[in-house]
Order: C-alpha cells, then structure tokens, then sequence
C-alpha cells in the first residue's frame, strides 16, 4: 500500500486543493454513487485516513481517449489528484519513467502488492497473430494483461474498448481484438465501465466506494456499477417530455431542434444505452451531447460501432442490403412481395380452373366415344396426364366430390 | 374430445355454385381456445404493429406546446396489447398439449410417416405440382410446420420485448428478463429484432390470409368460416383420421 511517504492532506494542500473543494468533491462523490448526505464525511474520513491502494494503469489498444478525459480538465479537480495519486506506480501517459525502466516498475509493483493492488485497463486486447499487434517492452498485451490481472485485487476496465471491445473489435476486426472479460476470463472482481471515453467521474466514485467500503460497489450483467448504468439515458433524459409528448426534432437545425425537442427521430440511442451522462454530464458538468442538441450514439453500449450505426438512424440495416439499407422500406416490399405471389398463385388458379370447364365440357360434348381416362382435363404436363399417380387430376365424373 | 363426435349431420346439401354435391357433414375442427386465441393474437398484432411502427418511427406527432402525452399513450397502449399477445402465444402454445387432438402438437410437427408425405404433396401443391392439396381436415401439415416456425418468431417476438421493457423496468418484477439483453446483443441488438421480426410477422399475416383464402376456394370446405364457428365441412364418409 502507498500512502507512507505524504498524508492526502498534505498532498491536496501541494495541489491547491482547498478543503472546501475536497469536502463538495465528497459530497458529490457520495450523490453520484446514490449515499445519503451522511456518506460525505465517511467518503472524506476513507480519503484522509486509509491507505490508498495501489493502481496500476495499462493501455492497449486504444486512443488513449480514457487517459485524456480525465487530463483535459481545465482547472486540476479533486478528482483528477486522486486519479493522479493512485495510478502514480504505472501510466503509460503520465508517468516519468521509460523503456526499461519504467517495465520495472511494473513488474515490482505487481510483486509488492501481490493480491491488492487495482488494475485499470484501458484499451481492447488483440488476440490475432499470437498479440503482434499490440506490445509492450516487447510482451504482447494480452501477456502483460493475464499477468497483472492474476493477482489484482479488482480489475477495472475502462472506455468501450477495455468493456466491449469497443472501435478496435468492430466487424472486421482485424486483430481480434477482445473486451478484457473475454481476453482474461476468470478474473475475480472486475468492473466494467463502458463509454468513449469513460466518465472520469465514475471510475473516481468507483475507487472512492472501494476506500470508503472495502468493496466494491453492485454491478449489473455486464459487470457495470448500478450506479453509474442503473438507467438509460433516456430515462434521464432533460428531453424526455418531448419524447412522451410526441414533439420531435426531424432535421437538424429546424424548428423543433430549435425548441430543444426529442432527438430520438435523428438516431438518438439514449433509450438503448445504459449511463448516467445526463447526471453528470462532462467536463465537469458543463454539458452533454444531447444537452447541446446532438443525439446519443450509444457509445457505452456492447458493440456499439457495429449496431449504434448508422448514428443519425433509429436502427442498422439489414445484413446483405447494405449499412444504410431501410429495414422498414425492405419490410414493406417483402410484405407486399408475399401478397403479389399469391395473387399471382390464385389467378392462375382461376385460370385453370377456367380451362378445366372448358376442356371438360368439349370433351363430353364431342368425345362421348372416347374412354375417359384418357380425356381426362389434364393441364400441365401431357406426360404425367396417364400415370397413375395419387396427385392425378380428378377425372371429369369425380369432379363432384373434389373437396 | 371437446367436440361431439358425431355431431348431427347436415341434411340438406351444401349448394356449390357449379358441382353436384353429394351431403357434407360438419366436424368441429377449432375448439373455442383455439379461436379465441387465433383472434386474440391477431387483433393484438395489429394493434402492436400499428403502435410499434409509431415507436420505432413516430408518425404521429404531436404539434408542439404543452399537455402532449403522444408517444407516451402508444407505449402504453403497446404494453397491454402485448400483455394480451404474450398470453394468448403462452396459452395456445399450452393448448397444443392439453387441448383436444386437432389443436395438438401433432398437428405441427409432422411425426407420423402420412403427414411427413403429405407435407411434400401440399407443397408440391403450392407450387402448382399438382392440382390438388392432400385431404386433411384440421391443419394441413405444411402450414402446421409454418406455424412452428410462427410461433418460434412469436416467442422472439415477446422475448425481445421483454428484454426492452426490462431496460426501464426499474423495481419491477419485470426487470428480471434483464439477462435475455447479452444473449441478444444489448438492447440495441433486441430492438433491431424486434423490428425485423415484426415485418416477417407481417409478411406471414399476409400469406396466411392469402392461403386461407386459397384453400378454402380450393377445398370447399369452409375454411375460411372455420375460424369463425368452429366447424369445416366435409363429405360425408371421407377420412376423418388424416391427422394421425
């Protein structure tokens, strides 16, 4: 465990962190995470008191957009120094260290910690071509992630990639690339917390909850804290009234857009995605996409590159028909396709039947001579007229007891 | 079973328009569960049809200002027609096991070696092979096969959209279908389901519709009023057993 060479205290202090600023970051910590009020001073008291654990921070295949999410902030936030503090032992990013050097660190955080130290994974893992695609001091990802992940405490993976899969797994994905539950199965605690990038807000609330609780807090079925992907966007959602009401956006820039009505028409897949964007918001709570009038893509969501898209649609297309093909415009076609065939199907049925009579009459009426099994109305095929086969056409006589 | 088994014959012919007729004798082919569930399960589908393109692609905006609950009655209004579908599907389905013979699974999946044969006879009908369908007085066995693959759509159908309710089914007992959301791909993934099968659905509405017709034009056996009252008229004498 770190926490022997400075107090947070003294830390916070360093950083121009007032006790004000630490104290409302609690407060908020403990409302993001669903506490009562009363939590605020628990969360505070874990922060000040309890030795932090460990965290190491590795990136794969990835933009590095969960790492910038959290740096880009304009002014340093409680949260970021927490961040800050606790992946000091191996960042890619951030850290001093390099090349060799920096590997060491690694490999000795992972012995001294055995068994508590934090994972954060960032990045999918590539699994194609033995892990060529993605490595690191000369071990593939997926080397480096079975080893850190073994011991570790918890393991969170952060942004679509580390979650899902995310941009580097979408169809075709080229390195086969996998989500960390798939990549290192058997991982006992891990924390998926899906998004592109990840709200920093959320992996901060996570890490505060393990201090506070020595726990980690519920998670869903696909491994997502409740408290953070309990609900959908548009559950949530500040346009919500409009959705209900039936006031739609229907192009950018026209008069609903301007009154701020439901996106949804314009692709918006906030009924399908599980956050709490419209809670928190981004960068420190100044807006959010649909807040400034651009509809969700669903990017917290499994696969989100491959069934969110197209992004300004209700739903992908059909598979063969093309991406933007409209599954309602093809549905249609089938449908009316299906009653063409049979009116078809039933004309010339009638037309047969038509025949039928016709041929049927001018044989009684000029072959009385004849033998009826060879006159019989036979349509079709001449050939099959004389077999005797149980799907014969009835012999004029019988016609009587056709059902 | 739950028809006579002889009910009382009908003693003045069956006029048909162009052939002598010989006596037709009715035979209760659909119980009452049986229609009352086909007709169920056909209003509700409209119904959720209807509401359901509205959700997926509102049409029936509201003008803007105050007081709309537009989408929001359609949603509701698609929750209780599919309430109405999930147990009409759940209880037919029961049917096939409790119900009399002619509802039974039997006459789905084709066991016995006859229905197997005449499976290949109406199709070879429908594809105009032959000019006649084999006799059969309840399902015929092609279209009992269609209706297994029917209702493996409908339980999608309902599975799918348990799964999307349960995404906002927050502290109802409803949530517990959560766990279909992975197997579908998220709900995202339910939806686009959801949607595609209800345009299968739709198509199979219009050819069963067609079909009635054309079996009921080529069979003369009041098909089409069936479904209705309950009863198929047959010649007298003919086979009865065709589903065993």
């Amino acid at each position: 465990m770190r926490g022997d060479e400075f107090s947070f205290r003294d830390e916070l202090a360093a950083r121009g962190i007032s006790r004000r600023e630490f104290m409302s970051y609690c407060a908020g910590v403990a409302a993001l995470l669903g506490l009562p009020a009363s939590a605020a001073g628990e969360v505070a008291a874990a922060m000040e008191t309890k030795l932090k654990p460990a965290v190491v921070w590795l990136e794969f295949q990835d933009c590095a957009g969960n790492t910038e999410s959290f740096l880009r902030a304009s002014k340093p936030s409680a949260a970021e120094v927490i961040l800050d503090l606790l992946s000091v032992d191996y960042h890619e990013t951030i850290m001093a260290a390099a090349g060799h050097q920096a590997e060491q660190a690694l490999a000795s955080s992972l012995e001294a910690h055995k068994g508590q130290y934090v994972v954060v994974v960032e990045g999918s893992i590539p699994t194609g071509a033995d892990g060529a695609y993605c490595t690191i001091g000369g071990r593939s990802a997926l080397q480096i992630a079975k080893e850190a992940c073994k011991d570790a405490a918890a393991v969170i993976a952060v942004g679509t990639c580390a979650a899902f899969g995310g941009l580097p797994a979408a169809s075709p994905n080229p390195t086969t690339a996998l989500s960390v539950s798939d990549a290192v199965p058997g991982i006992k605690t891990l924390i998926n917390l899906p998004a592109c990038p990840v709200n920093a807000e959320n992996l901060t609330a996570v890490l505060a909850y393990f201090l506070t609780y020595g726990r980690w807090p519920a998670t869903d079925h696909y491994s997502r804290p409740l408290f953070a992907y309990g609900k959908t966007i548009h559950d949530n959602c500040e346009r919500r009234a409009h959705f209900d009401g039936g006031q739609y956006v229907e192009h950018f820039g026209d008069e609903g857009h301007r009154l701020g009505f439901c996106l949804y028409k314009v692709g918006c897949k906030g009924p399908v995605t599980s956050q709490n964007c419209p809670n928190i918001r981004w960068n420190e709570g100044t807006n959010w996409p649909i807040g400034c009038g651009h509809p969700c893509i669903g990017c917290a969501e499994p696969n989100f590159w491959d069934r969110m898209t197209p992004f300004y649609e209700h739903l992908t297309g059909v598979p063969g028909f093309g991406a933007a093909a409209d599954i309602d415009r093809i549905g249609l076609y089938a449908t009316a396709a299906v009653g063409t065939a049979f009116t078809a199907h039933a004309l010339v049925q009638l037309g047969r039947k038509a025949y039928d009579k016709r041929k049927a009459k001018v044989s009684v009426a000029t072959a009385t001579a004849a033998p009826a099994k060879t006159t019989s109305p036979a349509r079709a095929k001449p050939a099959e007229a004389d077999k005797p086969e149980a799907d014969k056409p009835a012999p004029a006589a019988e016609k009587g007891r056709e059902p | 079973m739950a028809a006579p088994a002889h009910p009382p014959a009908i003693t003045t012919p069956v006029a048909d328009a162009h052939d002598a007729s010989p006596d037709l004798e009715p035979i209760y082919v659909w119980d009452l569960v049986v229609r009352l569930t086909h007709w169920t399960i056909v209003l509700s589908m409209l119904v959720l049809a209807f509401t359901g393109i509205d959700i997926a692609r509102p049409f029936l905006d509201a003008p803007s200002g105050t007081g709309h609950f537009q989408t929001g009655w359609v949603r509701i209004i698609h929750y209780y027609a599919a309430i109405a579908f999930s147990l009409a599907v759940g209880s037919r389905i029961l049917w096939m096991f409790l119900g009399p013979r002619r509802s039974g699974w039997r006459q789905f999946l084709p066991v016995s070696r006859r229905r197997q044969r005449e499976l290949i006879g109406t199709f070879k009908f429908y594809v105009m092979l032959r000019p006649r369908p084999p006799h059969t007085v309840g399902h015929n066995p092609l279209a009992g096969l269609t209706y297994i693959a029917v209702f493996g759509l409908y339980l999608l159908m309902i599975l799918t959209g348990f799964a999307l309710y349960s995404v906002s089914a927050y502290g109802s007992y409803m949530k517990m279908w959560s766990f279909l959301l992975p197997i579908f791909g998220g709900a995202q993934g339910a939806r686009w389901i959801h949607h595609v099968v209800m345009w299968l659905l739709l198509g199979f509405a219009v050819h069963h519709f067609f079909s009635a017709l054309l079996m009921a034009r080529v069979e003369k056996n009041g098909g089409m009023d069936s479904i209705f009252s309950g009863y198929k008229f047959v010649p007298k004498g003919s086979e009865r057993d065709d589903d065993r």
